[in-house]
This record gives C-alpha cells, sequence and structure tokens, in this order.
C-alpha cells in the first residue's frame, strides 16, 4: 500500500513540483550562482565567468554602481518600513469598524476597501499620477481649501518616496483589513464580556484583550506587507523612473534596470541575492520581537 | 459597489437598531472613509469622460459639463484595445485554470496520501510563497529563451501554470473531505483522477472560486513579467502594458481623458468579478491568513 501511494503522489505532484522547480527553484540556484559570476543577460549561461565576490564588492562600493544601489537598497527599506507601519495600525482600526454591531455599514466598508484591492496597480499609478497634479491635480485643490500649502508630491526628492507609500496603502489597505477582520472574529466575545462586568472600559479592553490576541494575525500582516512592499514597480517604472534624483529609485526597478535592461545579469544577480537576505534578516527579525512580547496563555 | 454590501450573505444582526449620537458617528465615520476610499476610482471615471479642456483646467473641475465617451473612442485608435484586452483575457485564463489543476493535484496528495519526505516537500514549496518575483526574474527571463517562449503569450503563461499559494489552499480545503467518500469511490474501482474531480473536486467547489477568483485577478493585473518576457511585441501585449504606453503617448497629446478612459476599461474585469463574488474573495483571505 504505501509503495502504491509513493507512485501515486508522484504523479499527482509531477505538474506542479516539476514547473515550480523549473521556474522557481532553478532560477533561484541560478541567481545565487550568477552573483558570483560576470555574465552578459544576453548570452547563454556557459559565458558566465566566474569573480568570487567581485559583484558584491561592486555594489556596496562608492562607484556609481555602488551609490546607486545603495540608494536603492535604502529607499526600499524606508519604503517598507512606512508601508508597515502605515498599513497595520490603519488595518485594526478599519477592522474594528468592519468588525462591529454597533452601527451598520461594517460590510460595505469592507467592500469599497477591498474593490481597490482588485485595481492593477499600473491604473492606481496612472490614477494617482493624475491626482498628485501640483496644478491640475484634485488633491492640492482640497489642501487648499483646508488651508494647507500646494504639495510638490511626486516631483520633489522629499514627498515622492512618501507618496508611492500612500498609493501603495491605498491599494493594499483593504486585504489587510479582511485579514484583521478576520483575526477580530477569533476573538471570543466572552473574553470581552467578562472585562466589563470587571469594570474595564472599551480602551483598556482594547489594550488588554484584543491587540495581544491579535499578536499572530499582525505577525503574518507584517510579513506579507514586506514581501508585498519590495515588489514595488509600477508606480516607479510608469511616473518617477526612480528619480527626482534617485528618491524613488527601488531594488525591484533597479534590480531589473541593471540585470535586465543594461544587461548585467552578474550584478543584478547579486543584487537579488543581497534583497533575498535583507528579508531573511528583517523576517527573522520580526519572528524574534513577535516571539519576546508574546502574551503567555 | 453598494449592490455588493447587499449581495453578502452575512445575515443582519439586530436588524432595528435605535438611533443613537454614537451610532450616528460611526456610521459618519464609515461613510467618510468609504468615499475617501472610493475618490481615486471616481475620479478616473469622471475624467474620462471629460472633454480634452476639461481636463487640464486650474483649479481642476470635477464633474463633466456634458459627458462624453469620446476618449473612449479615441483610445481604440492608439493602441489596439480589443486585442489587448483579448491577450489579457487568454493569458488570465489559461493560467488561472493551470493552477487549479495543479493546485487540486499537489493539494490532494499533500492532503491525503502518505508518502516519504511529504512534510518536508510542502515545507519548501511554500516556502516559495514568500520569494519576491524579483529574486528570480533575471535566470528565468533566460530560461523562457531557452525554452524558446521569449515574446510570447506561452511565455507569459507557462511559468506561472503552478503556484505555492494554490496548492496551499487546495490542501487546506481537501483535509475536510471525509476520507470514507474517497474511500467509496475507489472501492467503486474509480481511479485517482477521477477521484480528485469527480468526488474531490465538487465539495471543494468555494476553494476552486476562490482560487479561480485570485488567480485570474493577480494575472490580469499582473506587469513585471509580461513587460520584461514579451519585449517589443505589442501584438501580444495584455491590457495593463498597452495603458503604461498610453501615457507616453499622452505625454506628447495632453490627454489625460484618454488615460483614464484606458484605466477605466482594464479596471473593469477585475473589479466586477470582486463585486459579484466578493465572499469567496474574503473567505480565502480568511483561510490563507487565519488557518495557516
Amino acid at each position: 500500500m504505501q509503495r502504491r501511494q509513493n507512485a501515486q503522489a508522484a504523479v499527482m505532484l509531477a505538474p506542479a513540483t516539476g514547473l515550480i522547480s523549473v521556474f522557481v527553484f532553478v532560477p533561484m540556484l541560478l541567481t545565487i550562482w550568477l552573483s558570483f559570476q560576470a555574465w552578459s543577460t544576453q548570452t547563454g549561461f556557459e559565458t558566465a565567468r566566474f569573480v568570487g565576490v567581485q559583484n558584491f564588492i561592486d555594489i556596496f562600493s562608492n562607484s556609481s554602481i555602488g551609490r546607486d544601489f545603495k540608494a536603492a537598497l535604502l529607499n526600499t527599506a524606508a519604503y517598507t518600513a512606512l508601508s508597515v507601519v502605515i498599513i497595520l495600525p490603519l488595518s485594526v482600526l478599519l477592522g474594528l469598524l468592519v468588525h462591529q454591531k454597533l452601527a451598520p455599514g461594517g460590510i460595505f466598508l469592507r467592500t469599497v476597501l477591498f474593490a481597490t484591492y482588485m485595481v492593477p496597480m499600473i491604473a492606481v499609478a496612472l490614477v494617482f499620477s493624475k491626482l498628485y497634479s501640483p496644478t491640475e491635480g484634485p488633491l492640492n485643490q482640497i489642501l487648499g481649501w483646508i488651508g494647507i500649502p500646494a504639495q510638490s508630491w511626486l516631483s520633489s526628492p522629499q514627498t515622492a518616496l512618501w507618496s508611492i507609500v500612500l498609493l501603495n496603502v491605498w491599494q493594499q489597505i483593504g486585504y489587510f483589513t479582511v485579514l484583521a477582520t478576520a483575526g477580530l472574529t477569533q476573538i471570543p466575545d466572552a473574553l470581552h464580556e467578562a472585562a466589563r462586568i470587571d469594570g474595564a472600559g472599551p480602551l483598556q479592553r482594547f489594550f488588554t484583550i484584543t491587540l495581544p490576541l491579535l499578536g499572530n494575525t499582525l505577525l503574518f500582516s507584517a510579513v506579507i506587507a514586506i514581501i508585498n512592499s519590495v515588489q514595488v514597480f509600477e508606480p516607479v517604472a510608469l511616473i518617477t523612473q526612480g528619480g527626482p534624483v534617485n528618491a524613488t529609485n527601488v531594488l525591484t526597478y533597479h534590480i531589473r534596470r541593471v540585470g535586465i535592461e543594461r544587461a548585467q545579469g552578474g550584478l543584478g544577480s547579486a543584487m537579488a541575492v543581497t534583497l533575498m537576505l535583507s528579508l531573511i534578516v528583517a523576517i527573522a527579525a520580526l519572528f524574534a520581537f513577535a516571539r519576546s512580547r508574546a502574551v503567555k496563555p | 459597489m453598494t449592490a455588493a454590501a447587499f449581495a453578502d450573505t452575512r445575515p443582519l444582526e439586530r436588524p432595528h437598531l435605535r438611533v443613537t449620537p454614537g451610532r450616528t458617528a460611526l456610521v459618519l465615520l464609515i461613510i467618510v472613509i468609504a468615499v475617501v476610499a472610493a475618490f481615486p476610482l471616481a475620479w478616473m471615471i469622471l475624467t474620462s469622460l471629460k472633454t480634452p479642456q476639461e481636463t487640464m483646467q486650474v483649479p481642476p473641475v470635477w464633474l463633466p459639463a456634458t459627458p462624453s465617451l469620446d476618449a473612449y473612442e479615441k483610445v481604440a485608435g492608439v493602441v489596439n484595445l480589443g486585442r489587448s484586452m483579448f491577450n489579457s483575457a487568454v493569458i488570465a485564463l489559461i493560467t488561472t485554470a493551470g493552477i487549479v489543476v495543479t493546485s487540486l493535484m499537489a493539494g490532494y496528495a499533500f492532503a491525503k496520501y502518505q508518502f516519504r519526505f511529504r512534510d518536508p516537500l510542502f515545507a519548501i514549496l511554500i516556502a516559495t510563497m514568500f520569494l519576491p518575483p524579483i529574486v528570480t526574474l533575471i535566470p528565468l527571463y533566460r530560461i523562457v529563451g531557452y525554452l524558446g517562449l521569449n515574446a510570447s503569450l506561452a511565455g507569459v503563461v507557462i511559468p506561472n501554470l503552478a503556484n505555492a499559494f494554490g496548492i496551499f489552499l487546495m490542501r487546506q480545503f481537501i483535509r475536510g473531505v471525509p476520507d470514507e467518500l474517497i474511500e467509496a469511490a475507489r472501492v467503486d474501482g474509480a481511479s485517482e483522477l477521477r477521484v480528485l474531480f469527480q468526488i474531490i473536486a465538487p465539495s471543494v467547489l468555494p476553494a476552486i472560486a476562490a482560487l479561480t477568483l485570485f488567480a485570474f485577478v493577480y494575472h490580469w493585473n499582473s506587469y513585471l513579467w509580461p513587460l520584461t518576457v514579451l519585449q517589443g511585441n505589442t501584438d501580444a501585449y495584455p491590457i495593463v502594458i498597452s495603458l503604461s504606453r498610453l501615457l507616453s503617448y499622452n505625454r506628447g497629446a495632453m490627454n489625460t481623458g484618454l488615460v483614464m478612459a484606458g484605466a477605466t476599461l482594464a479596471v473593469l474585469p477585475p473589479v466586477i468579478l470582486f463585486v459579484l463574488l466578493q465572499r469567496f474573495f474574503v473567505d480565502s483571505v480568511v483561510a490563507s491568513g487565519v488557518k495557516g
């Protein structure tokens, strides 16, 4: 029986594991291998020439290659941190609004928020480029009504990255609100009831019951938000091309520019490996942080 | 979008709420947030109906004086709209069909078979869910070249015919199918593929619906991979890439309405699908977040 199941399992698994091997695992191993090679993306893998850690030295050097890459790495880190720091608390607040039964409209709110998550990022980028337009855009007009001076949004190095974070939050928040709402539904009403009888106010109950019990949901949300954030590409490729003055040059855009458009496959792969290692470190740190604060049942 | 709120099957609890200041404030807050969230899309649609002059006015005008569909007619003249929508549909539909089949098969094996290295293999596959596509983009581009798939729709579709999220989702749901049901079919002499597609698939239909919708929307919207693999083959461009070309056209012609008309058309299929089948989307997000 066991042998028969091994054979059947192989048949069932063959299509998925075959495809994922050829199009995910093999490329991932090749990325690592290529990061130690000098290689033009326009040629076959056989033309790759081993150069040790030279690619890594180059991307962290003070040459223009190094400066651009380090700027992209820092921009990506800032973009990711800002996105996570805004998305997580906002998703809990909106989740509470969707979850509450005091007033009607929760499901309606979820529908509107989640619908934006379905919009292609390229359309989001197009629309926001018009919303942000300093003169013809409605955002500066609205700010003017409430007495806030016009902003330069995407056209100034100080505000460009923030503007893309805002656009990203708008597009993604519905997904994270649904996750937060799912987490909230898992918390037994009896806990709140008991705390209320003991005289705990709504704020106190939020911080002693709701937030600690949302821990796992928030950890999952943070991991997904990080992974999603490093993938930001469309607004940069379409509107800013990494500018002004490298302010929105992020890794997905930069790695593609170096590795595909300039065909510097070795350098691009070293950058991709660095990104992968940074992600592993960031997520490991996140788990360590979550464990140190976990509530003991 | 309001229609979907009513289509939701969640029962309304306490249908007769008394009007209190707190309740009114909450409802107002919900309305304000919904307006802010819907504003960019509303602006997109309104702008697509404006005249070119109206789109350039300072300060901006919010409502077109006489809404017109001119921009929609013109956009079809600038890019091959029908072809692009068709390409997007082909990419999204074939990829989705592939993902559903490969995920059902692998999910069945992981949920119901005993075999060597099952758990480590599953763990390794699931880990790829957290791998940003850019990490593998450079060698993948070359591998697809080796396979002779560059600049073709096949090159866009084939690398995406299986994914970890689908396997994960199917395994979660197939685990809940009673073993007796499967055994009964096997005793009747059904082959394993028959068991999977005639017994198991119908009983995990909601999960299949969720996966179908998620995969369709994801691949309708995806931009980085098609852009990389299709190079200059404009005949194979999906709508999202044609849209990005509209913007460069727009720089000279200054016709924002045109761009917004194109964006509206690209947004419609995924958003309509979502509004119709919102419950499945929500369920699958919950399944991926909570059950994991």
